[in-house]
């Protein structure tokens, strides 16, 4: 329903007045009003008692109470219009996000379950194959890799999309939570050893110093940056990737470095862009989304962090002096200041 | 894949209302496999819902005494047990706060991590999330990890194995140990540490900076270089190989040493 507040103005008006703005807004209306109607009420008392002579003493009272509470009343209603407005925008949002959450849970779990089968059944083909005894022909193994190696990919992009959804809304807020970033960081090189393996790349990874210890952050969003930069990293390496983990007095910084050809400086600033791909550049058909590194760029944002690329591009005489490399650096301590 | 370590048939509780699926048929192989007892928990009955598992565990926990649980976060299609895992999780921490539980979940990033449940949860217990989609490999490190008995011995593929105990290394022949005498001193130290890293997890390397000290003069790496070339040496002699560049120690460029097991 409009009430003749028109939306646009409604809109700019909510966004100008806080919360503490419109409840004295709309206090002072509803006192003014109550003003207004007492004054109207007692101005058969206040004036002149009514006479055909004399009716003009009574009117400017009566006009003038009429009128402070017609102010009154449209400020107090005008106030309360903004609020509920106001809420109903922030709720709203909120409420839309949890939806579409709750939504795509759901759907994830549908759309996982083909894929779960698939898996299952490889996994036992896998199993069979190796109780036989025999060799399996190498051809049966590469086709039976492949299959699995879906699996990862099938949960960034779910992840990816989850958190594209999340970050939509600006209402909501990284966890924080003791982490140990080692272990976040042990448990990526583990679910990507495989397929750096299966790719010929040597997948290493590191923390100096030894005993890291725990840092305050999100978790989640820790884990599905680095995933990305990872994953990321596994379709350009030339033969190997290098993850480490160190820290300064006030940040921990996770690089991410690859053997790769590496990105030309002109792109380097579009690698964060949404939906850029390398392949877009050269006019090829896209491989990716190009969501992966916009979503971990703009995740590191929320988490107080930043993500930097640097690379190298061979310049013909070495021609091994080549690589990209992202680093995040996050907070070691996410925590608002009082809550330390 | 190479075992490490032996896992002297530790139990682990299975709960999770697709254990007959192929799936999960492939962690419980994989469990075995790495010499794990898996005791799944099977509920009979025409209907059988979230509570039955619940009660079932709780009486699996106290019967068999598991090291671990391995935990479904989803049971069944309604949507009354549709995070069914998460209050069985809460039960379980609160009989035994300490007992390792790994969630077996698709929420495994998800928002409900956040959920009462998880927020309740000590600091003490020791919970962690693994994907559905996980690969029975990193199902089984995660779980290793989170029962985290650090091994008494670790084993580098087929060819060796480290007792950090007694300090001493043995070349494995025939399913007989032998020890390898040569091995004592800067050179196990070394290799224990490298061994350490191995097991925590395949890709760990051992930096530079943490093996300085067993390196002397002024140009530390040369002469690291030259202890680890001993050391392959001692170790390629028991079994009579000559280990490359390429194999058991390698030097990752500029950055430290890596172990491999060796191909047989």
């Amino acid at each position: 329903m409009n009430y003749g507040i028109d939306r646009t103005t409604a809109a700019i008006w909510i966004k100008f007045l806080n919360n503490r703005l419109l409840k004295y807004l709309r206090n002072g209306g509803a006192v003014l009003a109550a003003i207004g109607l007492v004054l109207v009420l007692l101005s058969p008392v206040i004036g002149e008692p009514i006479s055909p002579g004399s009716l003009w003493w009574i009117e400017p009272v009566a006009y003038i109470g009429a009128g402070v509470f017609f102010l009154g009343a449209i400020a107090a209603f005008v106030s309360v219009q903004l609020a509920s407005r106001r809420q109903e925008q922030n709720g709203g949002d909120r409420s839309w996000s949890r939806v579409t959450q709750d939504y795509f849970d759901t759907f994830a779990h549908d759309m996982g379950r083909p894929l779960r089968r698939i898996l299952g059944k490889q996994r036992e083909v896998r199993a069979l194959l190796g109780e036989t005894g025999e060799a399996t022909p190498r051809m049966v193994t590469e086709l039976l890799d492949e299959i699995e190696q879906q699996a990862p990919n099938f949960r960034l992009m779910i992840e990816n999309v989850r958190v594209l959804v999340d970050l939509e809304d600006e209402h909501a807020r990284p966890a924080v939570e003791p982490v140990d970033a080692a272990a976040v960081i042990r448990n990526i090189a583990d679910r990507y050893l495989p397929i750096a393996r299966e790719r010929d790349l040597e997948l290493v990874w590191w923390c100096e110093p030894a005993e890291f210890g725990l840092v305050y952050g999100d978790a989640s969003a820790l884990d599905h940056v680095v995933t990305n930069l990872v994953d990321n990293a596994t379709k350009f390496a030339a033969e190997q990737i290098e993850i480490r983990l160190t820290r300064n007095d006030s940040h921990f910084l996770i690089r991410v470095w690859d053997d790769g050809l590496g990105i030309a400086e002109s792109h380097l600033v579009h690698v964060f862009d949404r939906g850029w791909t390398p392949e877009l550049s050269a006019r090829r058909e896209k491989q990716s989304s190009g969501l992966g590194l916009y979503i971990a760029s703009s995740l590191s944002e929320r988490c107080g962090g930043d993500l930097l690329v640097e690379s190298k591009q061979s310049t013909g005489g070495d021609l091994n002096e080549h690589h990209a490399a992202f680093t995040l650096s996050l907070p070691l301590d996410n925590r608002p200041t009082a809550a330390r | 894949m190479t075992s490490k370590g032996i896992s002297n048939g530790q139990k682990i509780l299975i709960v999770d209302d697709e254990h007959m699926s192929d799936l999960m048929r492939s962690v419980l192989r994989r469990l075995e496999t790495d010499g794990f007892r898996p005791i799944v928990v099977a509920p009979e009955g025409p209907h059988v819902g979230g509570d039955d598992y619940e009660a079932q565990t709780l009486f699996a926990m106290e019967e068999e005494r598991p090291a671990a649980v391995l935990l479904d976060v989803r049971f069944g299609e309604y949507d009354t047990d549709r995070f069914k895992g998460l209050s069985i999780l809460k039960k379980i921490v609160e009989r035994d706060s300490s007992m390792p539980v790994l969630m077996f979940t698709q929420y495994a990033q998800g928002p409900y991590r956040d959920t009462a449940v998880m927020a309740s949860l000590g600091a003490s217990s020791s919970v962690d999330f693994i994907d559905k989609l996980a690969s029975p490999e990193e199902v089984v490190l995660r779980l290793r990890r989170l029962i985290g008995t650090a091994p008494e011995t670790i084993r580098i593929g087929s060819l060796f194995e480290i007792d950090a105990e007694n300090a001493a290394v043995y070349v494995i022949e025939d399913g007989k140990r032998d020890l390898i005498r040569e091995m004592q001193g800067m050179k196990l130290e070394i290799l224990s540490e490298l061994a350490a890293a191995y097991f925590r997890s395949e890709g760990e390397l051992v930096p530079f900076s943490r093996l300085e000290r067993f390196s002397e003069g002024d140009d530390s790496r040369a002469s690291l270089r030259v202890r680890i070339r001993e050391l392959k040496v001692s170790l390629g002699n028991a079994v009579s190989r000559d280990f490359g560049a390429t194999e058991l120690i390698i030097n990752i460029r500029n950055r430290g040493y890596r172990l491999v097991p060796p191909v047989e």
